[in-house]
């Protein structure tokens, strides 16, 4: 067999395509229309809603903040009425009850005067 | 330039569309491309022609995968199609050898054409031979030669989907058109070659 007689059996091949059945076109449109690209809708993103107590909450620094602030208020509450030895052994020293004045006549009167002669 | 149907666009601008949502550019694709990928797959599989369906449906499923991804102008959707089925076509053979007992007559059928049933029966009897020549090849002659003299890529083309070198499909095209040769020498008068044609 030369190359041109393979040349021919070649052609005849060429001009034969392959029939393609029903049944193989439709699995192929299936999967064609299963994964065909949707066209993307772009909406518009919604407005967050702030309220007033997440407003509130932000600007005190967050959960953690409010946590941390309800804390101290309700020690600083309990110290206030409970009043430990260590905190009034302190505050004595600042705001001392039994403190002595004692008084310097710095200008005596005339009476005392007559008085001593 | 303006394209007036579908079928004046080419593959790139079909896929664009289909990645935009257009069903009607699947089809056009399909009708072009799946005849092709069909026979390819079933002379790589020695006729298996179930298999060589589902391989085309995968290899066009791919296609399908890919198209939001394409990038117009970089590969052509025939070469990178003829590569995925390659591929296909290779795993399956390398995972069971083929079963060389598949007849022949369960290779694809052909389109009808408008000729006489002598020269249909000459036809049909030399795409058996050659088809049955083909099976005799390596895998790797036989997809070179299919490539290049059946379904008419270029070698750089074929080098791009065997990814091999453009030297190794000349080899392999010419060592495999010798075989075929030697392969179908003892019938040539069977299949009607005068002899001095």
């Amino acid at each position: 067999m030369n190359d041109s007689d393979l040349d021919d059996l070649f052609a005849v091949a060429q001009r034969q395509p392959a029939s393609v059945s029903s049944d193989l076109m439709a699995r192929v449109m299936a999967d064609a229309e299963a994964h065909l690209p949707r066209a993307a809708v772009v909406t518009r993103a919604p407005v967050a809603r702030v309220s007033l107590w997440s407003s509130i909450l932000t600007a005190l620094g967050g959960a953690g903040a409010l946590a941390g602030l309800s804390t101290a208020t309700l020690a600083g509450v309990w110290i206030g009425f409970a009043q430990p030895t260590a905190v009034s052994s302190f505050t004595d020293v600042l705001w001392a009850d039994d403190a002595i004045y004692e008084t310097v006549d710095v200008l005596p009167a005339f009476d005392d005067f007559l008085t001593e002669g | 330039m303006p394209f007036d149907t579908a079928s004046d666009a080419p593959d790139d601008a079909l896929l664009v569309l289909y990645a935009n949502g257009d069903g009607t550019a699947a089809r056009e694709l399909a009708a072009r491309h799946l005849p092709r990928v069909l026979g390819y797959a079933a002379r790589m599989l020695g006729g298996d022609r179930a298999e060589a369906e589902d391989v085309a449906q995968e290899a066009m499923l791919r296609l399908w995968r890919i198209a939001p991804e394409w990038r117009p102008g970089e590969a052509k959707v025939s070469t990178w199609l003829f590569r995925v089925v390659t591929n296909l076509c290779t795993d399956r053979m390398r995972g069971v050898k083929r079963r060389r007992a598949v007849g022949l007559d369960d290779a694809p059928e052909v389109e009808d054409g408008a000729k006489s049933a002598e020269a249909e029966l000459v036809d049909s009897d030399r795409m058996k031979a050659l088809n049955a020549a083909l099976d005799t090849l390596p895998d790797r002659q036989r997809q070179a030669v299919v490539l290049r003299h059946i379904e008419g890529f270029s070698n750089p083309e074929i080098a791009e989907v065997m990814d091999i070198g453009v030297e190794a499909v000349e080899s392999l095209t010419a060592r495999g058109k010798r075989a075929l040769a030697a392969a179908l020498s003892g019938r040539r008068a069977e299949l009607g070659y005068e002899e001095g044609s």
